[in-house]
């Protein structure tokens, strides 16, 4: 899947740069975007560090046991076959950050989550169910302030610039409701095809 | 309103930094060790997804740069409009998906070209606080696993990115 989407990113880039003869940028955009790449990571390098560094304390320390037994009502209808209490406990850590607007920290807890939902499935090559909803989750999880753009809108002079904020979590929770739906759904269609 | 939420959301990390540490030192724990070793584990796992960091970020830029996009968008203006989507717009969906940093920029040009308090503003907030880069996450989540079927989490992200956006609009016709 990811073979083919990336090639044809990669092809239909250069296509169009012939078309219309911006092969230079292309390549110069090129050097670029692997230079920022590598940038972006080692900024996440640290912040990486700090979280991972605080979660093997509270890990440690049986923090998580008790946390994630907290959270089982809503993990057990996402996940109901996840038992190991450190992975829940990391998908809620990403959770939580995601709704607080912590991105660079959500990116830590969700790629630790998916290491740790694949060391789960077997390392196989097909997802499991838990990883689909991880990730499906993740994707449309709501923001309770997106900062980032209510500071742009402030900077452009906007008459209230938080009033898109009550929308954006009411646009995140429709988008979140489907996203779940579609997993619910192609979890029992494929346990049918499991029986049959 | 906003306020609440925003000072919630400023508490969060100190709250959760505190919570850990002081139940360490509550429990006797050796919390400075024990922060060291997981941050190593933290340092491997940046530098493993190095690798699959730059490849999402050439393939974007080679759709983006390339004006492979602005012909996508050229190409999709009927539609978005028959649905009732102002063609102002179109760039925002169509980058939302794969670029976070892009759209980010691409959402304060909209706002500079038609106002921060218009609908066509409005709706380009909202989907960026309320969409996400699906594409961008796909690639990376599963990047880190073994995984080469990831069987519903595409149609997953997008039925709900698509009806994501769809209701960004919607709602800032209304609210």
């Amino acid at each position: 899947m990811m073979n083919y989407i990336w090639a044809a990113m990669i092809c239909v880039g250069i296509l169009f740069s012939i078309l219309n003869g911006t092969l230079h940028d292309f390549t110069s955009g090129l050097m670029e975007s692997s230079t920022r790449a590598v940038q972006f990571v080692i900024g996440l390098a640290g912040i990486m560090a700090v979280w991972s560094g605080i979660m093997n304390i509270a890990e440690k320390t049986g923090m998580i046991d008790k946390v994630a037994t907290l959270a089982l009502p809503f993990i057990r209808f996402l996940f109901p076959h996840e038992k190991n209490s450190d992975t829940i406990a990391m998908m809620l850590m990403s959770f939580m950050s995601n709704i607080f607007g912590a991105g660079n920290s959500a990116t830590v807890f969700s790629l630790k989550s998916m290491e740790m939902l694949d060391a789960a499935n077997g390392k196989s090559k097909t997802a499991s169910n838990a990883m689909c909803m991880f990730v499906a989750v993740s994707m449309s999880m709501i923001q309770l302030v997106p900062i980032t753009v209510v500071k742009i809108r402030s900077d452009l002079g906007a008459a209230d610039p938080g009033d898109i904020i009550i929308p954006s979590i009411l646009a995140g929770l429709i988008s979140m409701v489907v996203s779940i739906t579609i997993c619910k759904i192609y979890e029992r269609k494929s346990r049918h095809e499991f029986y049959s | 309103m906003s306020f609440i939420l925003s000072t919630v959301s400023i508490l969060f990390i100190p709250v959760i930094l505190t919570g850990i540490i002081g139940y360490g030192l509550f429990k006797r724990a050796p919390v400075y060790e024990q922060f060291i070793d997981g941050a190593k584990g933290g340092i491997h796992t940046a530098v493993g997804i190095l690798p699959f960091i730059i490849a999402i970020f050439i393939g974007i830029e080679a759709i983006v740069s390339s004006g492979a996009m602005d012909f996508f968008q050229g190409m999709l203006a009927p539609i978005f409009n028959l649905i009732g989507i102002p063609q102002e717009l179109i760039s925002m969906i169509l980058l939302r998906p794969v670029s976070g940093s892009g759209s980010l920029a691409l959402a304060e040009t909209i706002m500079e070209l038609n106002g921060t308090d218009g609908l066509v503003g409005r709706a380009a907030s909202v989907m960026v606080g309320s969409c996400e880069t699906i594409f961008y996450v796909l690639a990376l989540y599963f990047g880190v696993t073994a995984v080469k079927n990831i069987r519903h989490a595409f149609a997953a992200g997008l039925g709900g990115y698509i009806v994501g956006v769809y209701a960004s609009v919607m709602i800032c016709r209304f609210i």
